[in-house]
């Protein structure tokens, strides 16, 4: 009775384990997806032009809106979506004691 | 008034010392002094977390950084929007849950649990304590300065700078220092030693909360503020759309006729230049002889803006009967000298850099530098194994998400406008915080909000020093002595040692920062760089790739430290100063991720496997 016991709590640790795994490629994912927006919007527009004065969208330059300010706002929201809906609850386990014994 | 406010807060602070410790003491002293139980709910852990990571440099460098720069700061500091998901998603899941299956109270603890290796254990905790000693110099530094601007001009307070001046005078060790700063140095520290001290972990969370809150609050107010008084953020932007920036010039002063014979200025007092409408600001506090004779040059800066200079002129103080001569060439910036548009614009104008403030690879650098340091810091892994449970994960991150969206990006719209409220702040950017606080609230007849105002940055800096402290003394008690010492000791014999452990880093702290640290911004760099380059793929290793091995994890915690000190020392070898080599423009910190990954990868490859019963304990059946 233990050992079947052990086991599935050996099972479950490998089910959140697995789905720890999925969370965390999501997250490098959208790490990649907005570094790329930043950098590229930005590094195309940012530098602006010597003659022509600074373009004003929402009272800041034009490419803090689009290459900064948007960007911000949409992670925002993914990250909301993300941590309320995609990210899955675990069972933790006990606190465990210092002498290192605890059971996930 | 901001002595009283100053005084209220602190009140505070010690007052939730007391009760941590009340709730506290009927707990495990170890784990409720260094983790709180790990019981952390919802508003502690992402406040906690959220005051943690802005430290002092959010509300000194980090201003300083966009009014001198200006908008392409915002670029700088882009990366901040994925950090809450990176950074606190990234590990804490598995970190809370591995730390919970080895019991492990800290993170080089986690490290030797995990490989049943003593060897990565004592690696990881000299390594903590290492680094955190250059973040606790520069935080507190960092908590003296800011007192010292939060109370200049208090009279009681100058009392006491005399008093401490004449006693310390003449004294070995502390007699050369400033006593305005050792003061503030001493009461801020001994306040944080001491609530750290008696209320471990619980307290410092809860003071925590406490500061998180205050910040936000005084962003908040200061953004409202600041759009009033500059008529609009589109005005604003136009403003600086027009400006260039300031000169760096030598002057020589002097009195006018029928002057007194001796005058005194202070730095950054403002003053006519003779034969123009032109005005510089003082570097450097100046006596002006009014005796026939040249006085001495010194340094100061010269506002080239137009709208800049009348603000300026309005400055310069009516009954100040001295003009100042420019000596030889005024020293323009070496990108954006006379350019219009350099504020509002990438690369951003800078004085030493001829490619300006920000290229394409160092906001790569910085997006992945805010990002994963920031998932790599020791200081924030240990806040991840302290919360109660996922839901509480969850919650946090979007908490954490709003708060730093709060944070950071009006910070920026904050600051650019201070370049039109404040010229000539190049000469002290540093202060740039509490001087607008004391602008904007003056302008807006409310000058008793400067206290609260200016309470934000202490409250950044006090909640990452009691952080970085408890790190620290956690380090030597559980990870040292503990583990290596005397692995019998009793809670009593464990309690006293964690208090004197404690107070001693923090007088040890005090002491390295008697003469203050010339490179307070380069220092968190340095060290929040060497953390995140020792830990963060190690850790992210350990937690998700069942392969990896003890010797593998040592190796990536080596590689990654060596690299960036080795990037480090190129640096000082090439310039002489503290600051560190870009290879291909990318920060040290990259780097050393770079080669840690490489050296865990293959190190673990070529060594023996972990035991199937160690890696079953914590993956389960795979």
């Amino acid at each position: 009775m233990e050992e079947s016991q052990d086991g599935e709590e050996r099972e479950d640790l490998a089910a959140s384990f697995r789905q720890s795994r999925k969370e965390f490629r999501f997250m490098l994912v959208t790490w990649v997806v907005f570094a790329a927006w930043t950098l590229t919007y930005n590094g195309l527009f940012a530098k602006g032009s010597d003659e022509q004065p600074v373009e004003i969208v929402l009272g800041m330059p034009k490419w803090v809106v689009f290459g900064v300010a948007i960007p911000w706002a949409i992670a925002l929201a993914l990250t909301v979506w993300f941590a309320l809906f995609y990210m899955k609850d675990t069972d933790l386990g006990e606190p465990a004691d210092e002498n290192g014994g605890g059971e996930a | 008034m901001a002595l009283v406010s100053f005084g209220i807060y602190l009140a505070f602070v010690f007052l939730l010392a007391i009760l941590a410790n009340r709730v506290g003491k009927s707990k495990s002293f170890v784990s409720e002094y260094f983790l709180g139980s790990k019981s952390i709910g919802l508003w502690a852990f992402a406040l906690t977390y959220a005051a943690t990571a802005a430290s002092g440099g959010s509300f000194m460098g980090f201003p300083s950084l966009i009014y001198t720069h200006g908008w392409v700061v915002a670029w700088w500091i882009a990366g901040y929007m994925v950090v809450p998901i990176i950074a606190l998603g990234l590990l804490a899941k598995r970190l809370n849950q591995v730390g919970r299956i080895a019991g492990a109270i800290t993170v080089p603890e986690l490290l030797r649990r995990r490989f049943e290796s003593r060897m990565v254990g004592n690696l990881a905790t000299a390594v903590v304590i290492f680094f955190m000693f250059f973040y606790l110099m520069a935080q507190f530094k960092a908590g003296a300065e800011i007192m010292a601007t939060l109370l200049d001009g208090v009279p009681v307070y100058q009392e006491f700078v005399i008093a401490v001046e004449s006693v310390t005078t003449g004294l070995p060790l502390i007699g050369e220092a400033k006593a305005d700063y050792l003061l503030c140095l001493i009461v801020f520290a001994v306040s944080v030693i001491v609530y750290t001290t008696f209320g471990g972990f619980r307290a410092v969370v809860w003071t925590d909360v406490m500061q998180g809150i205050v910040m936000g609050i005084g962003v908040v107010v200061m953004l409202v503020l600041v759009l009033q008084q500059v008529g609009g953020l589109r005005n604003a932007t136009k403003q600086l759309d027009e400006m260039t920036p300031p000169k760096f010039v030598k002057v020589v002063l002097s009195a006018s006729p029928g002057a007194s014979e001796e005058i005194r200025l202070p730095r950054g007092a403002w003053v006519f230049v003779e034969g123009g409408d032109d005005v510089v600001r003082l570097d450097s506090a100046a006596v002006i002889q009014n005796s026939g004779e040249k006085n001495e040059a010194i340094e100061a800066l010269l506002i080239t803006t137009p709208s800049a200079k009348e603000r300026a002129r309005k400055k310069v103080g009516e009954d100040v009967p001295v003009v100042a001569a420019i000596q030889g060439e005024p020293e323009g910036y070496a990108y954006g000298d006379g350019k219009k548009g350099v504020y509002v614009h990438a690369p951003g104008p800078d004085r030493k850099s001829s490619s300006g403030f920000l290229g394409v690879m160092l906001a790569l650098s910085f997006f992945a530098f805010w990002n994963f340091s920031g998932a790599g810091q020791p200081s924030y892994m240990v806040r991840q194994m302290a919360f109660r449970d996922t839901p509480t994960l969850r919650r946090s991150i979007v908490m954490v998400a709003f708060y730093f969206s709060l944070i950071y990006f009006p910070l920026v719209i904050i600051f650019t406008c201070a370049r039109i409220l404040l010229p000539g702040m190049e000469i002290h950017s540093d202060r740039v915080m509490p001087e607008m606080a004391a602008v904007l609230t003056e302008n807006a007849g409310v000058p008793w909000l400067a206290g609260l105002l200016v309470a934000a940055p202490f409250a950044a800096v006090m909640s990452s020093v009691d952080s970085f402290l408890l790190l620290v003394s956690s380090g030597v008690v559980r990870d040292i002595y503990q583990e290596s010492i005397n692995p019998n000791a009793s809670e009593k014999q464990i309690k006293r040692l964690t208090y004197i452990v404690t107070v001693t880093v923090g007088v040890l702290g005090v002491i390295a920062v008697i003469y203050p640290v010339k490179f307070l911004q380069d220092l968190i760099v340095f060290a929040s760089g060497g953390l995140g380059g020792c830990f963060l793929m190690p850790m992210i290793f350990t937690l998700f790739w069942p392969r990896t091995t003890a010797k593998g994890v040592a190796a990536g915690i080596v590689s990654g430290g060596v690299t960036l000190l080795v990037l480090y020392l190129i640096g000082f070898f090439q310039t002489g100063s503290f600051k560190e080599y870009r290879l291909l423009n990318l920060h040290p910190f990259v780097w050393s991720v770079v080669v840690s990954t490489i050296a865990i990868f293959f190190v673990s490859r070529i060594t023996p496997r972990i035991p199937e019963a160690l890696k079953e304990r914590y993956f389960g059946k795979l």
